[in-house]
């Protein structure tokens, strides 16, 4: 059996607002195998991304709860500080493609210094070979090496979102969160990063995990399924079970609205809209929306364990 | 490419030429009092040559239509001598000449230390100490902003983050009130360092005790716009880099596992330069203006105080002296700029080039 890369337990991440707590990450439980991908789904503002940023411990200021485990390689990240975990973790094992990839380069420097930045400080790499390296990784991500010397107010979006993921395979990481890495660019360009993501799937056996709130996109690279909703994972389980037989009634909900090309079936929606993570309702939080709630589900439900690691979080699936 | 960089740079210059022309001769006309000036100064004249007129013996056995008529002789050749004869629309275009081409021409009623007349001489005398002062105080709350603004903006929330937001409302007084204060305690009550004046007198006549004695001079006005205006300028560049911290790039800086110190450098300081330099070398150039109320407060002998007696005496040809003076300085300092902000941003400089 392949060793558990990333095992992530009951973690917690608040935020503190002006109007009380943020519940965006809420006992969250997830874990994934080496080589392996996990797709996170979700709509927006369902905590996704920061569950990403706890993973990667990007957090913004105003955190003020932080706790659970995360198991990575069987150490648990959880327990190094600061200085430790941006030494040994952050770029060199773990490295993290962010949502808005249009903003995350320096205007005023050229993308190849931004590029080797992490093997030159890191890795005390010599300037020279850092630079053969990024070239490298530019042809591999399908950019012209030139571009090396550009600026990035000169490169379009999807290159810009490229060269961020050439930056994130530069230093051959053994984990890459990829956050939301096609949601501003056209289909086109869409389609050309999930091929190179597939590739890199393919060659380097790297495990990700990949965040999207877009369906049909997460089973193109997706090994796992965690299904996100109002700060919690309501549903993780393997690709294969979860886009034949999503047992949620959200994740049923979430098949249902999406398109196919070949059977002639009717687009459904959810009523309603998710809960505010500010206040959370008490017992399970899409009950509001479900058609099938019922007494028990005024009730926190449990997690739901069917095989392994996998899990629903739903009374439905409650053994009698 | 370098063709098109020297175009740009002669319109600039010709741009930059005629607004300097422009301000220079609107505080001529401010400076006269849109001539009035003239009217004082001729007034003042009639009454120096009629009294000596009348006071001079040779004259003595004459009737008063004689000498009225000798003193206004006198008067006509006292106007011509100094241009007065001339109305003051065409005397305005000859100031504003001489103002361009920097024949700034002699005081109307101050004078130099060393006695001299010439505007140049008695801004030239004036300059080294306002500089020494301001330049120096500037320099220092200049790099107290960037450097503790920097290290709270990484440090937000902490308990240096919060006494500092506590104590900017200190700059609500100017950096003179506070100096009225240190004068008291420092000088009159703790009899530690001088009233004011920017050396003992007698000098002294070693270099040394010299630079001592300056030194000594400077320390209660120094002091007294640091704490004037310490905490304001490191809470300003706090929340100016505090802005500049949540861009998507710093943490996408972080994310790569970045330390600290480099993040700082590469990803705040250095995308937003061009506006603290500009910050800097209009503030630089700022303080060789002096200041008129702090330096009447400890008897500085800077430009300050040379543009406040200036200004009460209505002596035109040094305040337009001053002015032109700051208006090619600041028009320099915004032509290099330009050049500045194209280094270093090099979004500016495909604009450019």
């Amino acid at each position: 059996m392949r060793k558990e890369h990333l095992s992530v337990k009951h973690l917690i991440m608040y935020y503190r607002t002006m109007r009380g707590e943020v519940r965006a990450v809420d006992d969250v439980s997830f874990s994934l195998l080496k080589g392996e991908t996990v797709a996170l789904i979700g709509e927006s503002g369902c905590g996704k991304s920061s569950l990403a940023k706890a993973i990667i411990r990007l957090m913004p200021r105003n955190v003020s709860i932080y706790k659970g485990i995360i198991l990575f390689n069987g150490i648990n990240l959880m327990d190094l500080d600061e200085e430790e975990f941006r030494r040994k973790i952050r770029w060199s094992k773990i490295t993290y493609v962010p949502q808005a990839a249009l903003n995350s380069l320096n205007p005023v420097i050229k993308v190849g210094e931004q590029m080797i930045e992490p093997l030159t400080i890191i890795y005390k790499m010599g300037k020279r070979e850092a630079l053969e390296k990024a070239a490298e990784a530019l042809r591999r991500v399908g950019i012209d090496e030139s571009f090396i010397d550009r600026y990035p107010f000169e490169l379009s979006g999807g290159m810009k979102q490229r060269i961020i993921i050439a930056t994130a395979l530069l230093t051959n990481p053994e984990l890459i969160i990829l956050d939301e890495p096609t949601s501003s660019l056209d289909t086109l360009t869409q389609a050309n990063i999930m091929n190179i993501l597939k590739s890199i799937k393919r060659e380097t056996g790297l495990s990700m995990i990949f965040i999207t709130h877009d369906i049909s996109l997460s089973s193109e690279l997706a090994d796992k399924v965690a299904v996100m909703y109002a700060g919690q994972i309501v549903e993780f389980d393997t690709a294969e079970r979860f886009y034949s037989n999503p047992k949620h009634p959200y994740s049923q909900k979430l098949m249902d609205s999406v398109p196919t090309l070949r059977t002639n079936k009717k687009l459904d929606f959810i009523p309603g809209s998710p809960p505010s993570l500010l206040n959370p309702p008490k017992g399970c939080r899409f009950a509001e929306r479900c058609q099938f709630a019922f007494n028990n589900c005024a009730e926190d439900p449990p997690a739901i364990y069917l095989d392994g690691d996998f899990y629903v979080k739903c009374w439905l699936y409650m053994r009698k | 490419m370098l063709p098109r960089i020297i175009k740009y740079g002669l319109k600039r210059i010709i741009i930059l030429f005629i607004t300097v022309v422009i301000a220079v001769y609107i505080t001529i006309w401010i400076a006269n009092i849109g001539g009035y000036v003239d009217e004082i100064v001729k007034s003042d004249i009639l009454l120096q040559v009629s009294q000596s007129v009348r006071q001079n013996p040779a004259y003595r056995g004459l009737n008063e239509t004689q000498i009225t008529k000798i003193i206004n002789e006198i008067y006509e050749n006292e106007l011509k001598k100094i241009g007065f004869d001339k109305p003051f629309i065409y005397r305005s275009l000859i100031y504003l000449k001489d103002a361009i081409t920097l024949s700034l021409g002699r005081a109307l009623f101050l004078s130099s230390d060393s006695g001299s007349k010439s505007v140049r001489i008695i801004i030239l005398e004036r300059l080294p100490n306002t500089v020494l002062l301001f330049t120096t105080t500037q320099l220092i709350l200049f790099f107290i902003g960037l450097f503790f603004g920097l290290f709270l903006s990484r440090r937000y929330g902490s308990f240096l983050d919060r006494l500092s937001v506590l104590l900017a409302p200190l700059s609500s007084l100017p950096g003179w009130f506070y100096g009225i204060f240190l004068i008291l305690i420092f000088a009159s009550f703790l009899r530690l360092l001088p009233y004011g004046g920017m050396v003992d007198a007698p000098p002294p006549a070693d270099k040394l005790a010299y630079a001592l004695s300056v030194l000594k001079h400077m320390t209660l006005p120094v002091l007294s716009w640091l704490i004037a205006y310490s905490f304001i300028n490191v809470y300003v560049r706090r929340t100016f880099f505090l802005m500049f911290s949540s861009e998507d790039y710093v943490e996408f800086a972080k994310a790569k596992g970045l330390p600290d110190s480099i993040i700082q450098r590469r990803y705040i300081l250095r995308p937003t330069l061009p506006p603290i330099i500009t910050d800097f070398s209009l503030t630089l150039i700022g303080s060789w203006m002096g200041a008129i109320i702090t330096e009447r407060v400890f008897n500085w002998p800077g430009v300050g105080s040379l543009f406040y007696m200036a200004s009460v005496m209505f002596d035109t040809p040094v305040l337009v002296g001053l002015v032109v003076i700051y208006a090619y300085l600041l028009a320099a300092t915004v032509f290099v700029l330009e050049f500045v902000y194209a280094i270093l941003d090099p979004r500016i400089r495909a604009g450019v080039t």
